[in-house]
């Protein structure tokens, strides 16, 4: 019913805008032109900047391409409708083409770059002859101002279309995984690349369309007003100043910004760029989150909905879990057959061997503990086999399958769940978002988001998180994190766990209510496990061998009871009271 | 400076010599530029966008008081070394340490925003003060020639003054406690706190310390070329290109990297086309991290 109201009052609005050219003034109906465009530019950055968490200096660089080929076609006769198909394909093919250089990078290097492509993109269009130079492109003048104004108003209302399907769907959520953390994201079935590419892409396009738009009104563009480096930033400081990433922020960060903006130009003859200057230099100072995450938005009655996060999924999380249990296939496999086989893996960084020619099998059903001295490769044996490293050499073969050059959401997909010795969850969403990751990032045969943050109630419910289904990841203590990695470990649908350390500062019962777990997935679900662990009394409990490195080697492989009592085990890991005979 | 031979026809040897001389004299006040940088965002993990906007007002001020006064510019430029450290100090202290405190996106946004909005105040304050026309310090002094080859002793002696300061700042990473401080926060922030330098003080005095070596760049680059309010961010995008070529901390490697980016204009300019020469930068920026998306020689911390 809500939902309902809110789309009404969104139509309402639209409609609203949509009488504005035929009652109101022209100042008006330009000022309103205006106000729509940088919405469109400021919410479509903030796509890829609070949703994605990649800080695009770049965005108003397909603004200017979009205008230009809009422009530059309009000049040599296509039709109107076709301007704008090639601005939008010549900008998109742009952004395609850059995304694969950008998303090598990862924060201030991605910002850096893409702030350099803007006087790059400014000098192009200076010196090449097809774009006018500095003369810029002059349209023959014709009045548009109703035309452009009405696309602009179903450009706003596809933008936020667009913003509230992001928040829902499968692409959205991988973006927020992104945004928190890209390894975890990869490991938990999230192909990165792509969702990157795609919403850059996605936000070109709006861009280019708000450009020809732009253009088209104005009659007349050239490379300074496209690309110049004060102009180029507002929109961004639009959705900054509202509050990136949120529902609301673009729409009250261009409102305010743009009211300012005209009060500036009718008021102040000079200092306008420092004032505006002044205006970014203070929201990054007092509120880099924006202004509708500041308590007194937060705290307000009348506008707190204004600075809630994007709305968490709450009905599926208000019916606690009816069945116990996991909702897991319970595998069969016949014991013996290998799950894991690595064969002369060796991993080294720089000329640091890590890992040393390690050979091991890993049978169906098995619970097999791997120990050794901190340093001695086994967190990297771990990081080769879910894929977060390449080995160097060596080869691990998975169910029959060789995984060399596989990427980490293969190795996810194809049944590898793994936790982290120091957790990475997803700080800034919710116990269940987290969990529901893996779920609906299987590949074919997902769960849609809702069901996923439906199901994954019951792998909360599996590691003790019920209370806490709602609560950001980043709230949590350390050892109901480590449970969370291990509730969306499992969420992968693993054929193999690999468990990271995660006995460590539990106390007595916690430990045997973790080894209880663990011996329940073997036993009930069929799920084949390594488990790093430094507590022996724990691995003792359940582990049917063990396996020990020592500075990347393997030393010792056997049941428990032999291997602690093998020499060299003994002196290099457990140490001894006697002197060691040679 | 090498436009000014582009009537000339014949290309002997001189005009080259000629041609690498102003770019390696111009790439070694680059470098002088990025070292400041290099070390600010080595210590604090800042993208300090307003740093060369702090040459051009710098160097429009010089020029301005030498205009007025017609000191020597290297008075003037001990006049302008504490302003503009102070100026540094202050502005990281209030402006950005504060935003240390914040969650690691809005410490970015955060500081973004402040150096972007400081980049913009301070160009358009300084262009409605001083006027946005190019200007410089007009301080002549003997050619010397070498054949074919002229120089005069203001390259001379500029570029003589960058090998030495390069070496002593150098030296002075080295072995000074500030610099070893400011290594040790660069290398490794929560370590170097453990143990006891106190890594907010370090990073204050760094930014001072690098705008303070802005105001020097600033004195010779106006003495040499002409400077106007709204340089400044193109010499950023310049200074950036060389930290990420030469490594970052590494001053020895940003010179070499400056000179080099300086050559690359200067023969662009020559053999192809003056208007594309701003483009160098950029594009050997966006070519070195596609190949090193971590950053050329980043590891390295001289």
């Amino acid at each position: 019913m809500t939902n309902m109201r809110y789309w009404l009052a969104g139509a309402f609005v639209l409609a609203a805008l949509l009488f504005v050219p035929t009652s109101g003034s022209t100042y008006t109906t330009t000022l309103l032109f205006t106000m729509l465009i940088s919405y469109a530019l400021a919410q479509s950055w903030d796509w890829v900047g609070g949703e994605a968490g990649y800080i695009n200096l770049a965005h108003f660089a397909f603004y200017g391409i979009g205008a230009y080929g809009f422009c530059l076609s309009l000049l040599n006769g296509v039709p109107i409708v076709l301007c704008f198909v090639i601005a939008v394909a010549v900008t998109t093919t742009v952004a395609l083409i850059v995304s694969f250089p950008l998303f090598r990078l990862r924060g201030d290097y991605f910002a850096f770059a893409t702030l350099a492509m803007l006087p790059l993109t400014e000098l192009l269009a200076f010196n090449f002859d097809f774009t006018g130079g500095a003369d810029g492109v002059v349209l023959p003048p014709n009045y548009v101002l109703f035309e452009a104004y009405y696309i602009a108003v179903g450009l706003v209302g596809i933008t936020a279309v667009v913003t509230i399907w992001l928040i829902r769907t499968r692409f959205g959520y991988a973006l927020k995984a992104i945004r928190n953390d890209e390894e975890a994201a990869e490991i938990s079935g999230v192909r990165i690349f792509p969702a990157k590419a795609r919403v850059l892409v996605l936000s070109a396009a709006f861009a280019s369309v708000a450009g020809a738009l732009q253009g088209w009104q104005l009659s007349y563009i050239d490379p300074t007003t496209v690309f110049g480096l004060d102009v180029a930033l507002i929109p961004i400081a639009m959705a900054l100043l509202g509050g990136s990433g949120l529902l609301w922020g673009a729409v009250v960060g261009v409102i305010i910004l743009s009211l300012f903006n005209q009060l500036l130009i009718v008021s102040l003859p000079i200092l306008q760029t420092a004032i505006f200057g002044l205006l970014l230099l203070l929201i990054g100072r007092y509120m880099p989150g924006g202004l509708l995450r500041s308590s007194i938005v937060r705290n307000s009655k009348w506008i707190g909905f204004l600075g809630r996060e994007h709305d968490r999924f709450v009905a599926a999380t208000a019916n606690s879990p009816a069945t116990s249990g996991l909702p897991l296939p319970k595998l069969t496999s016949e014991p013996g057959k290998p799950v894991l086989e690595c064969r002369n893996v060796t991993m080294a960084f720089g000329g640091n061997v890590a890992v040393d020619n390690v050979s091991l099998t890993i049978n169906a059903g098995e619970i097999v503990g791997l120990v050794g001295t901190n340093g001695s490769g086994k967190t990297t044996l771990f990081n080769c086999i879910s894929k977060v490293f390449e080995q160097k050499s060596g080869e691990i073969v998975f169910l029959g399958q060789d995984l060399a050059g596989a990427r980490r959401d293969d190795a996810s997909r194809l049944g590898i769940g793994r936790t982290y010795q120091i957790p990475r969850p997803f700080s800034d969403l919710t116990v269940v978002e987290n969990i529901a990751m893996p779920l609906m990032n299987r590949g074919e045969g997902s769960e849609t988001p809702a069901d996923a943050l439906g199901v994954a109630t019951r792998f909360a419910a599996y590691v003790g998180l019920t209370d806490h289904l709602s609560a950001r990841a980043d709230s949590l203590n350390l050892q109901q994190k480590k449970a969370l990695e291990l509730a969306r470990a499992l969420a992968c649908r693993p054929r193999l766990l690999l468990v990271d350390e995660v006995a460590s500062g539990l106390t007595p019962v916690e430990v045997r209510n973790f080894v209880d777990h663990i011996r329940e997935l073997r036993d009930e679900y069929g799920i084949t496990i390594i488990w790093v662990e430094h507590i022996f009394s724990a691995l003792a409990q359940v582990v049917d061998r063990v396996i020990v490195l020592e500075q990347g080697s393997i030393i010792a492989d056997g049941p428990l009871d032999d291997v602690v009592r093998d020499k060299r085990v003994l002196s290099t890991y457990l140490g001894s009271a006697a002197p060691v005979e040679a | 400076m090498s436009s000014g031979v582009h009537g000339l026809t014949a290309m002997d040897a001189s005009i080259i010599i000629q041609i690498a001389l102003g770019g390696i004299l111009l790439g070694g006040l680059y470098a002088l530029v990025a070292f400041g940088l290099s070390l600010i965002y080595g210590v604090a993990r800042i993208l300090n966008f307003a740093h060369g906007t702090l040459l051009a007002v710098g160097g429009v001020a010089a020029s301005g008081i030498f205009a007025a006064t017609a000191w020597n510019p290297l008075f003037i430029m001990l006049l302008l070394i504490p302003v503009l450290a102070v100026f540094g100090y202050v502005f990281y202290d209030q402006l950005l340490q504060p935003l240390t405190k914040r969650n690691h996106f809005e410490y970015t946004v955060g500081s973004v925003l402040v150096t972007v909005g400081a980049l913009l105040i301070l160009s358009d304050v300084a262009a409605w003060i001083a006027g946005p026309a190019p200007r410089n310090i007009p301080l002549r002094f003997d050619a010397m020639e070498f054949g074919n080859v002229i120089v005069s002793t203001t390259q001379a002696w500029i570029l003589g003054g960058i090998v030495v300061f390069t070496v002593a700042l150098h030296v002075f990473i080295k072995k000074s406690w500030f610099g070893r401080a400011m290594r040790a926060v660069t290398q490794d922030h929560t370590g170097a706190t453990i143990c006891g330098v106190k890594a907010d003080r370090v990073h204050a005095l760094t930014f001072a310390f690098g705008s303070g070596i802005v105001a020097i760049a600033a004195v010779l680059y106006a003495m040499l070329f002409p400077v106007d309010p709204y340089i400044g961010f193109a010499l950023t995008v310049k200074a950036f290109t060389i930290i990420i070529l030469g490594g970052i901390g590494n001053l020895v490697g940003a010179l070499l990297a400056g000179i080099f980016l300086g050559l690359a204009e200067g023969f662009t300019s020559f053999f192809w086309a003056t208007q594309w020469a701003p483009a160098i930068s950029i594009v050997l920026l966006l070519v070195i991290l596609v190949i090193f998306p971590q950053g050329f020689g980043r590891r390295k911390t001289t």
